[in-house]
């Protein structure tokens, strides 16, 4: 019989836990500590076992540095997305399929959930509850491969959020993400839905190339911009005006500030002060909101005081080996394994998608439709090849990395067409060691021996 | 029957690399074109001399390609990549700067790499997703005048106005002679192929557009001379096929080299190597928005996604091509990691289906390893297409009788 060891919060944390703060949420209500507590040790544990699988092929496992106390709360925020995204469905908000790496601003001031095709798939196997991670990983790819039958072997793993919203797993109410440089696939995949029997809206934000010295190219998707939030607003209700607009902006701004300010300080300190999952899922929070930007800056705050803490004592967050070799992730959709990377001696020090529109605020006063529109262009990922390299470079050397490591999936054309263009000029001009790996078993936790095995002899040869 | 004029292309194809090289010692220049929508006419119109960059069918170029743009890049592209790497193509050696558009986003991406790796110099034009929008041709009017800039910064020169009126009257008037042969290739008892109207269809694509011109007129009034009214019938006793799909580049001939060896006859296509970027081109306005509008604004390229099902123009002149062939098939050839077409195949197959009209997705690649495989799958379709007309035509006897 296989056992399977569980992750669990230890007891003793618990007083230090309740004593903070607990999380504000957009609809005005809060949850306390205790009541966060309550959840991540009694109900999530029976609700989502597979959350709490410690195997280290479980790529989305919690952090075990169970001291980091704004983790738990990230974690809680993961879990409950299926919850909170049902609750407001339910009361009429629109959810809508979106790109991942691109501001939500325009989607939430609209009064809409944007949800991207990995947090589609997470809320997917989550409706499903008590499976173990080869039942919930089982599911995703019944998912997935249905999608690859109907569409195309050729798809990248993104056909799975498509596949779930087609087999009504989840309610989406309308198919409306923003196109951009990084991604081969969603544009198409959002057209397959034009003959589906369920008919859910479509609608695509175009995103020009090579659009620097271009006014037009800000104007052009400005005007698809206009036409994307009366789209929600119709379905929302919400009355749009610069000042929802620019409430939201605000909001979404002070998040990016203050992931950028850990950045900052979290490079700079002599120990990593946290691990690399805490660091990465506290970035993605202000990339990604997870279905509440109220609750995500909330929390940005409260982590980034905890790790000021950490650093003023010279704490070295928990899992970060001694002379961690540094790495710079590059890549869409797809990363290496942090606990592999871990034992094998590293730390994942950047992630160049997540960190491109965090490091871009949208301006807060004048014509709100074009600052977003500027601000998208302007995104670092989304440049001329060679521009997105140099500033790559930059990252590189700012997080003092030893080496690159750039993973695309299986499918995803346009990310592994400049893989080793990518890796090549970040080579030359931050003198580090690169690499590039395919991944092509997504969320198949047996079988990442392939890209683990690469990534190992990367991080040997860092 | 052999149409003379055919011959006479071909030897001016094999003349045409060494003419590129005399008249640029003499001063001209070679612009390399690579896409779905670049207006040809502003770059003939700035002097320069257009040549199309559409190669395929080397599989070892395919192998060079991939250790620059991967392997998951389409077949096509890595190709086109494998090719600037090795520079041994004749035209491509010949060229003085290219032209890439971003209808498709993998032929942008290789405009990007092809320039890093290859130190090419590479003009860039914008194509809009939402290409029927109003607000969206504005963007491409402006991408239109600013690659018409960028052109006349290396023509050092400013674009004429009659200069692009007369290339713009040129090519309406190959395009008015290439429809009006490529009906006879369909016809009853044809005279040419539509394989030979094919290769005549890319023979222009390189060579000198004036004496392309020429060359078509004669071809035309050669057929004109050998079948004075070309009849298309749909029961002429072939299985009479139609190929869509993903480009089917010169240097590529494995798929239509198995319909025909297995007894199918090709008479359509929608291909963007084929008759379709020379349909529906309208150009009202003598000038670089008029005429870039007017590429967008035909039918639209499989990489510009719709999102309706029931306007979509690319189906609606799939419908229509294939009612003027009177083709009872349709082979849908798909490039590996070509997603604008790979991820339209089954939809495509599902709304032909509903007029009656069977659809065979072959997917590809440039290796020869699928031949076989591929061979059994045409032969089986082209069997079924003969017995579904066998049975159609029993079916119309027995109701006359
Ligand atoms: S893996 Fe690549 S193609 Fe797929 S969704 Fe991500 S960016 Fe797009
Ligand atoms: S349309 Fe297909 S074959 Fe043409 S460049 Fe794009 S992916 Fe390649």
């Amino acid at each position: 019989m296989v056992t399977i060891s569980r992750f669990s919060y230890p007891e003793e944390i618990k007083d230090k836990f309740v004593a903070t703060p607990g999380l504000k949420f957009k609809d005005g209500s809060t949850v306390s500590s205790a009541e966060i507590w309550e959840f991540m040790t009694k109900e999530a544990p029976l609700r989502f076992p597979y959350a709490f699988d410690a195997g280290a092929n479980n790529i989305g496992r919690f952090s075990d540095d169970v001291h980091f106390l704004s983790g738990i709360k990230r974690g809680y925020l993961t879990l409950t997305l299926k919850d909170r995204v049902m609750k407001q469905h339910a009361a009429g908000t629109p959810t809508v399929l979106v790109q991942g790496g691109q501001a939500m601003d325009a989607y939430y001031a609209a009064g809409g959930i944007p949800v991207r095709p990995g947090l589609v798939m997470q809320w997917a196997r989550n409706m499903e509850e008590g499976l173990s991670l080869r039942q919930s990983e089982t599911l995703g790819l019944n998912i997935l491969e249905s999608g690859r039958r109907k569409i195309s072997i050729d798809a990248c793993n993104q056909i799975a959020a498509h596949a779930a919203i087609d087999n009504k797993v989840v309610p989406i109410d309308l198919i409306a993400p923003f196109l951009c440089l990084r991604c081969s696939d969603m544009s198409f995949l959002v057209e397959t839905h034009r003959n589906r029997v369920h008919d859910i809206p479509r609608y695509m934000v175009d995103y020009p190339v090579d659009h620097e010295n271009k006014p037009w190219a800000a104007e052009y998707i400005a005007a698809e911009l206009r036409e994307l939030i009366d789209k929600i607003a119709k379905l929302s209700g919400r009355k749009i005006t610069d000042e929802v607009l620019f409430n939201e902006i605000k909001l979404e701004n002070r998040g990016r500030r203050l992931a950028t300010e850990i950045a900052d300080l979290w490079w700079e300190a002599e120990n990593p002060p946290t691990n690399s999952t805490d660091f990465f899922g506290i970035a993605f929070l202000a990339n990604d909101f997870v279905g509440d930007p109220v609750a995500s800056v909330d929390l940005l705050e409260q982590s980034k005081k905890e790790i000021e803490e950490r650093i003023k004592n010279n704490v070295k967050g928990f899992g970060v080996p001694d002379h961690a070799k540094r790495l710079f992730i590059c890549g869409s959709c797809v990363g290496p394994n942090a606990h592999h990377a871990q034992t094998a001696g590293a730390i994942f020090v950047g992630r160049d998608d997540s960190w491109s529109c965090i490091s871009v605020p949208v301006e807060e006063e004048g014509d709100p439709y074009l600052n977003i529109a500027k601000s998208m262009l302007a995104y670092p990922y989304e440049q001329r090849t060679e521009k997105r390299a140099e500033w790559t470079a930059e990252m590189v050397k700012r997080s003092r990395a030893d080496g690159v490591i750039f993973m695309y999936q299986w499918g995803c054309n346009y990310q592994s067409g400049v893989a080793r263009m990518i890796s090549d000029i970040v080579k030359e001009r931050a003198g580090v060691v690169t690499t590039f790996v395919e991944v092509g078993e997504l969320g198949r936790s047996e079988a990442t021996e392939q890209s683990t095995n690469r990534v190992e002899a990367f991080i040997e040869m860092v | 029957m052999s149409i003379k004029t055919l011959e006479k292309v071909r030897k001016r194809l094999e003349e045409r690399p060494e003419e590129l090289k005399r008249a640029r010692e003499d001063g001209r220049k070679v612009v390399g074109w690579v896409g779905y929508n670049v207006p040809e006419e502003i770059i003939h119109a700035l002097g320069f001399i257009p040549v199309r960059i559409a190669v395929g069918g080397d599989d070892r170029l395919v192998e060079v390609g991939a250790r620059y743009a991967s392997s998951k890049t389409c077949v096509f592209i890595r190709e086109i990549v494998g090719a600037f790497a090795e520079n041994q193509d004749p035209f491509i050696q010949q060229t003085d700067f290219l032209a890439f558009d971003a209808t498709c986003l993998q032929n942008y991406r290789a405009a990007e790499v092809i320039e890093y790796f290859f130190k090419k110099d590479v003009v860039v034009l914008g194509v809009p997703r939402n290409f029927d929008w109003d607000e969206a041709k504005q963007y491409f009017a402006h991408e239109a005048n600013e690659f018409t800039r960028l052109l006349e910064e290396r023509a050092e020169a400013p674009l004429d106005a009659s200069r692009l009126a007369e290339s713009v009257a040129l090519y309406n008037d190959i395009r008015k002679t290439l429809k009006s042969i490529y009906v006879f290739q369909a016809a009853k008892d044809n005279v040419i192929s539509w394989e030979e109207v094919y290769d005549l269809i890319q023979a222009g694509e390189l060579l000198d557009k004036q004496e392309y011109l020429s060359l078509l007129q004669q071809t035309l009034a050669e057929l004109q001379e050998l079948q004075q009214n070309p009849v298309i019938e749909g029961d002429d006793g072939n299985s009479r096929l139609f190929i869509s799909g993903s480009l089917i580049p010169r240097g590529d001939r494995k798929l239509i080299g198995i319909i025909k060896s297995v007894g199918g006859r090709i008479v359509g296509d929608d291909l963007w190597s084929g008759i379709l970027p020379h349909l529906d081109l309208d150009i009202k306005e003598i000038s670089p928005a008029g005429v870039a509008l007017a590429y967008l604004n035909r039918t639209p390229h499989a990489a510009l996604p719709y999102l309706d099902l029931a306007s979509d123009k690319r189906l609606k002149k799939l419908h229509e091509l294939l009612s003027e062939s009177k083709a009872q098939g349709v082979i849908y050839h798909t490039l590996r990691y070509c997603d604008p077409f790979t991820f339209k195949a089954k939809e495509t197959k599902n709304v032909l289906a509903k007029s009656g009209i069977p659809l065979l997705e072959i997917h590809t690649e440039y290796a020869g390893s699928d031949y076989e495989a591929m061979k059994t799958r045409v032969e089986a379709f082209v069997e079924m297409i003969k017995i579904k007309s066998e049975i159609t035509e029993e079916e119309g006897v027995l109701a006359d009788a």
